[in-house]
This record gives structure tokens, C-alpha cells and sequence, in this order.
């Protein structure tokens, strides 16, 4: 019972305490106190709609560095700092040929951090499609597709697909030698396709040639099309981690 | 009456279960939030690191008269661009990626016992089979890339001094041209009978469109002339071997007992699958210099 007394002053901490996690805003934004008691913990991740992605619980093995590497996590983070480059790139570049590829320039050259913010963006890219299919090899050798999580692993293989068309797309945009004639040498694998390949490829490039049409294509699916179905799946992604009872445990 | 007991003895067991998963849990705030605000943090450094240090590359202004050599796709598309080199573009650029996403997606389908889940290859033989398919899938692909240059034929050449003795096999192009069974006339000279018909003459080309006569339908009439020497090597060779050694491979590794068990083959079969993938990337990123000749290139020279 002494325990629970309350003491008859309480001290300068607790009183700092309570002031800052007690008063109405905190309550109005968050509902739970700090969390530092095991119940405020919990709270604090099932009522924050983003830390509640996760369970509030988790098998001591997941929190190993060593199961996940946390390369479906990085690969999460990258997608998120790559949406954030991605939007402060867009305040520079007019995906037109005549314009393209000096905006890049001047991002280099003229803009404050612009040359930074599109080295950023370009290593987050190419990290994102390392992590992707490095976190494919974890969830293989770690035998995470079996069942019930079947599914999800055919989901992952969608999100891998997307992940190289956003790289892919991605690629044309600084509109400069190398851009060109990769996205050439690309979309003419598609056109080699028996039957319907020179169709689509007359699609997705908007002509015999890689040009203006081709930008304005890869632009737009570069920046609205593509990331909006990625974020999609990785939400049925994480959706069905939670619905198939975590990550994959030992029987 | 007599029913409760058992529901309840087994409701008893379903809670001591529950108890004892919940002493092997932990709290996600904050043994996992920490861990993950840990390495947001550490890859924003590098990340920001790596940025100062090297800039993103940029080349001259598009120019679709200038075609650079190499021309070359993005790095995680020059596997296929390698298997371009040696088989029917259709194939190499179409057909394999999208089998190979199929039978990606399709793995759980096949190993479908949930044996060895949520643990780091967990079998006594797993690591023997990634160690087995990535050693022979990565010499056998360095070997069929070698062959087709016809680095035998080179290494015969530097060491006796004399031409490689059987024309036909310095490389698949090669036998495709020189193949005694179908000697060298172009559909003009054999139109024109200014060449000799060798015993397989015929077979380079077919007028498969004038027995499929789809005009009797209304449609276009097929152009198409089955040439069968490009199709052995353009098609068959290449999808013999893609289809054929990985079955191989499994039917020894299953003799041997090295792989048994629907995991292990998965283990073997995907192991094999990433040696193919990335050897086929570092041959295509810094080994296809001017004309995709094999030789050490890098982008950087081209700066
Ligand atoms: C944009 C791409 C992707 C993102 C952002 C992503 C994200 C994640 C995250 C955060 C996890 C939690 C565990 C971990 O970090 O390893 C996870 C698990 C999982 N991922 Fe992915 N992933 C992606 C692509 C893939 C791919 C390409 C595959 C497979 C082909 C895949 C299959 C799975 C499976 C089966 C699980 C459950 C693993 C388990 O239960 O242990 N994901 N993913």
C-alpha cells in the first residue's frame, strides 16, 4: 500500500512531467501520456495511424538486426526519401526537350542545394533497387513466402517490377546522352516482342523515337503514375504482414 | 457436461501457449521504433554523405544523331541486354524476364510446406545449396558468355599459332553460318542458283506463309520464311540451355543428395537464379566495351 501513497511533494521533474504530457494540447494530439509505462507504450503504437503499421508486440527474434537487416524497411525509407526529393526536384524541371536538360544544369550549377538534392535522389534510386532485391533474398533464405504468406510475396514481386519501371522512367528524365539511349535500348527490347511488342512500344515511347512524347510519358508516370501504385501495394504490402500474423516465425 | 472438459483442458493449453508467446514478445515502443529511428538516421548520413562526395553523372545534351558506343539500358537491365548478344532479341528481351517474374512469383506456389519458415536457411544442407548454385551457375554462365566469344578458339589461336581448326564451333554465329550441313548461300544467290546446294539448303528458308495461307481469311498473308539454322540458334540452343541446365543441375544435386527436400532444390534453383542475374550485370556494366566486344569498359570513360 505504501507504494501507492502519494508522496506529499512532488518534485520539480514530475511537475515538468505533467505539464508537458498532461495539459490539453499534448492529450489532444496524442491521447496517451509519454511512453514510458508499458501501457502508454502500447498505446502510443496502436493510436498513432503511422506507428500503427505495427503490431504493439513483436517476436523477440524480429527485432534482430540480423533476420531482416531491416531491408524491407530501408527500402520503405528510401520510396519515402526519394518522394521527398523527388518534389523538391519537380519545382525545377519542365519535362520539355528544349528545356530538360538545361534545368538540370542549372539545378547543378545555379540552385542552392540543387545539385545535392538531385545526387539524393539519384543514389536513393539506385540504392532502392539494391535494398528491394536484397530484401527479396532475405524473405527467400529466411523462407518468409511459405504459408500463409503467399500472397504477399507475389505482391512483393509487383512492388520489385515497379520499383525498376520507377527507375527506369526515372532514367530519361535529365534528358542528356546517356538518358537518351538507354531508354532507347530499353523500349526496343520491348519492341522485339512477337506480335504485340512494336505496338506497345509505339505506346509507351509515343512514336518511332525516343522524343518529346516519350519525356512527357515518362514524366508523368515518373511522378504521379507509378508512385501512386507503389504506394498502393506496399499498403497491401504492410497490411498483410500485420494479417498474416507478423513476420514468418519458426512452427 | 462431459463436453466442457475437454474444451476447457484444451482452452487451458491455448492459454499457456498465449502466455508463453507473450514472454518471447517484446514491446514495439521501443525495442523496434528505436532500432528503426536508429538507422533512418545512420542512412540519411550516408546517404547525405555519399551525396557531397559524388555527384550524380550527367553527359552531353540528347542527341539522336549521335549514337555513344556502347549504347547501353540502365545497370539492372544490362543482364538482358547481355542476353541480347546471344540469342533472338524477342527472347532475350521479352520472353525470359517475363517467365522468369512468373516462376518468381510462383515459388511459394511450388515449395508450398511450411517447413524452415522465419529462420536463416535453417536445414542442415541449405547453405550447401546456395554455396552449390551460385558456384555452378555463375562458372557455367562465365563459360557459355566465354564460349560464344570464342575463347577457345583465341586461346588455340595464341597457343599453336594456327587457325582454330573447326570453323564451325569458334562460336554460335559461326555455326550458324558455317555448319557444313548447311553450306553458305544467301536466299539471293540460291534464288539466282549462283551457289551450291548443300543437303540441308532448304532449311534456311521456309515459306511457312504460303501454307498457312491466312489471306483465305480476309487477313494479311504471312512474310514469313522459317529460317531453321537462325532458329536452332537464335531459339532452341538458347532456351535448351536456359530450360535445360537448371533441370540438370537438380537432377545431380538430387543424386548426389545434395538437394532433396522441395526447400533445398528452391535454395539451389533461386541461388542459381541471383548468380545468373548478377553475373550477367557485371559482364554487361564493365565487361561490354565499344561494340559490346568483351573487354574491362566503364561509364566513366566516356566523361
Ligand atoms: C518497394 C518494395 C518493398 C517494400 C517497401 C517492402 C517492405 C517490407 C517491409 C517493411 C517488411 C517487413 C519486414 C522486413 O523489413 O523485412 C516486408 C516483409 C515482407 N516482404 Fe517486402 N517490401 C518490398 C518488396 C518486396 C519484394 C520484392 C518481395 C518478394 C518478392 C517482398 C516480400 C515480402 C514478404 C514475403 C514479407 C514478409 C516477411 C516475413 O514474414 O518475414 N517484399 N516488406
Amino acid at each position: 500500500m505504501a507504494s501507492t501513497e502519494r508522496p506529499t511533494r512532488r518534485s520539480m521533474g514530475d511537475r515538468l512531467y505533467d505539464a508537458i504530457f498532461s495539459n490539453r494540447v499534448w492529450r489532444s494530439i496524442f491521447r496517451s501520456g509519454y511512453p514510458n509505462t508499458p501501457r502508454n507504450q502500447m498505446l502510443a503504437v496502436a493510436t498513432n495511424v503511422f506507428l500503427h503499421l505495427h503490431p504493439t508486440r513483436i517476436h523477440r527474434t524480429h527485432v534482430k538486426i540480423t533476420h531482416t537487416f531491416c531491408l524491407g524497411g530501408l527500402s520503405f525509407f528510401l520510396f519515402l526519401g526519394l518522394t521527398i526529393s523527388g518534389v523538391l526536384l519537380m519545382f525545377y524541371y519542365v519535362p520539355s526537350v528544349e528545356r530538360a536538360y538545361e534545368d538540370i544544369l542549372r539545378l547543378d550549377t545555379d540552385v542552392r542545394f540543387g545539385q545535392l538534392m538531385r545526387n539524393m535522389h539519384r543514389w536513393m534510386a539506385h540504392g532502392m533497387v539494391l535494398t528491394v532485391l536484397m530484401h527479396m533474398m532475405r524473405v527467400f533464405y529466411t523462407g518468409a513466402y511459405k504459408p500463409p504468406r503467399e500472397f504477399n510475396w507475389v505482391i512483393g514481386v509487383v512492388l520489385l517490377v515497379l520499383t525498376l519501371l520507377l527507375s527506369f522512367t526515372g532514367y530519361l528524365l535529365p534528358w542528356d546522352q546517356l538518358a537518351l539511349w538507354a531508354i532507347t535500348v530499353g523500349t526496343n527490347m520491348v519492341g522485339s516482342a512477337p506480335l504485340l511488342g512494336e505496338p506497345n512500344r509505339f505506346v509507351l515511347v509515343g512514336g518511332f523515337q525516343v522524343g518529346q512524347n516519350a519525356l512527357i510519358r515518362f514524366y508523368t508516370l515518373h511522378v504521379i503514375g507509378l508512385p501512386l501504385m507503389a504506394a498502393v501495394f506496399m499498403t497491401v504490402h504492410f497490411w498483410r504482414i500485420r494479417r498474416d500474423g507478423g513476420l514468418a516465425k519458426p512452427l | 457436461m462431459t463436453t466442457a472438459n475437454p474444451a476447457e483442458a484444451q482452452s487451458a493449453a491455448v492459454r499457456g501457449r498465449a502466455r508463453r508467446q507473450r514472454e518471447e514478445e517484446l514491446l514495439v515502443w521501443p525495442d523496434l521504433v528505436f532500432i528503426e529511428f536508429i538507422s533512418a538516421v545512420v542512412f540519411t548520413i550516408l546517404l547525405v554523405g555519399l551525396s557531397v562526395t559524388v555527384d550524380a553523372i550527367l553527359l552531353d545534351r540528347a542527341n539522336p544523331a549521335v549514337t555513344p558506343n556502347p549504347s547501353k539500358a540502365p545497370w539492372y537491365f544490362l543482364n538482358l541486354q547481355e542476353l541480347l548478344l546471344h540469342m533472338h532479341p524477342a527472347l532475350a528481351g521479352v520472353v525470359v524476364p517475363t517467365i522468369a517474374l512468373i516462376a518468381l512469383g510462383a515459388i511459394p506456389y511450388w515449395d508450398n510446406d511450411n517447413e524452415g519458415q522465419g529462420e536463416w536457411l535453417s536445414g542442415p544442407k541449405d547453405w550447401l545449396n546456395v554455396w552449390v548454385g551460385t558456384a555452378v551457375a555463375s562458372i557455367g554462365t562465365l563459360l557459355l558468355i566465354f564460349f560464344d566469344d570464342g575463347m577457345h578458339a583465341k586461346i588455340y589461336e595464341s597457343l599453336t599459332g594456327a587457325k582454330f581448326p573447326v570453323s564451325w564451333l569458334v562460336n554460335m554465329r559461326e555455326f550458324q553460318k558455317n555448319f557444313p550441313l548447311w553450306p553458305t548461300c544467301t536466299p539471293e544467290e540460291l534464288a539466282a542458283k549462283t551457289c551450291a546446294l548443300g543437303p540441308l539448303e532448304w532449311a534456311k528458308s521456309i515459306p511457312l506463309g504460303k501454307v498457312v495461307r491466312t489471306d483465305l481469311l480476309g487477313l494479311p498473308a504471312l512474310d514469313l520464311n522459317i529460317n531453321i539454322p537462325a532458329v536452332l540458334v537464335e531459339q532452341i540452343i538458347p532456351v535448351t540451355t536456359m530450360v535445360g541446365l537448371p533441370i540438370l543441375l537438380s537432377l545431380v544435386a538430387h543424386r548426389r543428395g545434395i538437394a532433396q527436400t522441395k526447400r533445398e532444390h528452391m535454395i539451389l534453383q533461386f541461388s542459381g537464379f541471383i548468380a545468373v542475374y548478377v553475373t550477367l550485370t557485371i559482364v554487361g556494366t564493365y565487361f561490354r566495351g565499344e561494340g559490346l566486344a568483351l573487354g574491362p569498359y566503364t561509364i566513366f570513360a566516356h566523361q
